[in-house]
């Protein structure tokens, strides 16, 4: 394994490595984000960026609901989707891990290879299988079921399924690889003591598997809160979530200050409730172990 | 209950979420290989018959053409940037121990739980400022940046761990026998990482050759093969699109595809 190595600033080995990424995401990533935050107090006028120190975008966010129950709206898909995304991977996680030890490369590519694959193009997918002319329908239509069983397509359960899809790949690889560490030892001594598969699974491998499954609710519901194509394509636009209405913002009403405090708002409020997550976890955790 | 039938319906139940997860990733993907070879001017069913008509029609746009040549310009550019930096700041993660290492660490991990969308927005406000300071204009360039901004981390992990498992003595041996460092690094330590620096490349240039959301935020009017197919996502459009998303479903299969090989060898050799 790896030692690790004391390095100072002043040596060339840790400045000519670190130095290029340290620059790119400074002037690429921290710079444009407080530049974002800056322009949250400007102004527009006629389409037009109006460099005037105000709080005139701030009033208008925190006196209109509209807004809020956008970001409540997103922030309950959000959570609906990670929950559904971290019950689902457990079984396919659990099952790649300790079964079927001969084609788990195999599933591992496909999946990943899903994964890898452009958004667009399979939310295109999803909406030619799920039309009311669509594939599902077709099928459904041939076995005996009357025209148009499903007809989910442009409803916020379109947008469920688009979300769950695309990000189910994160939960599935992060509890995967919490679950392929633990000593299997374990479990077949909670086997010998008389606990049964389910017993067994809940009181030795789901503790143990914590950290995957934390990570995998922290990755998913950052990128749940962030999504647009779903909502978009998959659910019709008709309930947008933030990230639509911020894309609005600037591209319709180009209205910069306001989508960029949008985009600081929908920031803020994730972290925050990822933080909360986390504190309530960690206190059940103590509460438990006395 | 019965321990036998607990553990029967076990297997059913983790046999069956794999097949069905299977099942269920690949359901658009097919649906929408299967619409591409539409002989009918509607994506709807039935089918009117089998053809390749699309694919020729395909090769005839002019428009498809330049979205190919843009997306495979920007997807080679930015997994040569991105593999580069992040198997460089992967060795810095693992290796060096310095002051400051949890912001480095932060900084150079954030774009990875950042939502692609407001990274995007928040790229282009800032070329568009600097762009007007310094006047340029939003295209492959920026396109590029912003990939290799979002890319650079997950490089950086998939060479990190490829590291975590890099036995240093063997540096130390080479230098022991009079390698300066260029040669260490020529001639041990890339070969040593080279599994993970070629799997970083391959999932750097796949994420950036099917990026649709950094790409539509900061390419201005440049189209790429996903924007392209963006603008057509809607049952009264064309097979032209479906034929479009098998053709970029290509470069993935056999990247994978690769991978996957070169693994297996690797793994025969012992290594």
């Amino acid at each position: 394994m790896a030692s690790e190595v004391d390095r100072s600033w002043r040596d060339p080995a840790l400045i000519v490595k670190a130095l290029p990424s340290v620059l790119l995401q400074t002037s690429c990533f921290l710079a444009p984000l407080l530049m974002t935050f800056v322009l949250t107090f400007q102004k527009t006028k006629s389409f037009q960026l109006v460099w005037a120190w105000n709080l005139d975008v701030w009033t208008d966010i925190f006196t209109k609901p509209h807004y809020w129950t956008i970001l409540i709206h997103t922030l309950v898909m959000a959570t609906i989707c990670t929950v559904l995304c971290v019950l689902l991977s457990l079984p396919i996680a659990y099952a790649l891990a300790t079964r079927m030890k001969r084609f788990e490369n195999h599933i591992k590519i496909l999946i990943t290879f899903a994964f890898l694959t452009d958004a667009t193009l399979k939310t295109f997918g999803w909406v030619l299988f799920l039309d009311t002319h669509g594939a599902a329908n077709y099928l459904l239509e041939q076995v005996g079921f009357p025209p148009g069983t499903i007809a989910i397509l442009f409803t916020d359960w379109a947008t469920m399924l688009g979300m769950v899809y695309s990000l189910l790949a994160f939960t599935i690889f992060t509890i995967y690889l919490s679950i392929d560490q633990i000593d299997r030892s374990l479990i077949l001594a909670a086997y010998d003591a008389g606990a049964g598969k389910f017993r067994a699974f809940w009181e030795v491998t789901l503790p143990l598997c914590r950290p995957g499954i934390w990570a995998g609710v922290v990755l998913v519901f950052l990128l749940a809160v962030g999504v647009f194509l779903e909502p978009k394509v998959l659910g019709g636009g008709k309930s947008p979530m933030s990230a639509e209405l911020i894309r609005q913002t600037f591209e319709t009403r180009v209205n910069w200050p306001l989508g960029a405090a949008l985009t600081f708002v929908l920031m803020v409020v994730a972290v925050f409730f990822v933080l909360l997550f986390n504190r309530v976890y960690s206190l059940k955790r103590a509460m438990v172990t006395g | 209950m019965n321990h036998r039938l607990e553990a029967r319906l076990v297997e059913i139940i983790l046999y069956g979420s794999v097949a069905a997860v299977l099942v269920f990733f690949y359901l658009p993907i097919f649906t929408l290989i299967a619409f591409s070879f539409h002989e009918g001017r509607y994506l709807i069913l039935p089918f009117d018959g089998f053809s390749f008509d699309w694919y020729v029609a395909l090769l005839d746009n002019a428009n498809a053409e330049v979205a190919l040549i843009n997306s495979t310009v920007i997807a080679l550019i930015s997994m040569v940037a991105s593999t580069i930096l992040g198997t460089m700041a992967g060795i810095v993660a693992v290796r060096y121990r310095f002051r400051g290492k949890k912001s480095f660490l932060g900084l150079s991990a954030a774009p990875l739980v950042f939502p692609q969308l407001l990274l995007g927005i928040v790229l282009l406000l800032w070329f568009s400022v600097l762009g007007r300071w310094l006047d340029f204009n939003n295209g492959v360039t920026t396109a590029i940046i912003g990939h290799v901004v979002y890319i650079t981390p997950f490089a950086m992990i998939i060479v990190a761990v490829q590291v975590f498992n890099f036995d240093s003595t063997l540096e130390d041996a080479a230098r022991d026998c009079g390698a300066d460092n260029w040669a260490v690094y020529r001639y041990v330590t890339i070969p040593l990482l080279w599994p993970g620096i070629f799997s970083a490349a391959i999932f750097a240039f796949l994420l950036s050759w099917g990026n649709f959301y950094l790409t539509y935020s900061l390419a201005g009017s440049t189209r790429t093969l996903p924007t392209f197919v963006f603008s057509g996502i809607a049952t009264g459009s064309s097979p032209l699109y479906p034929a479009m998303a098998t053709v970029v479903f290509i470069p993935g299969i056999l990247l994978v595809m690769l991978a996957d090989a070169l693994r297996r060898r690797a793994q025969r050799g012992g290594i």
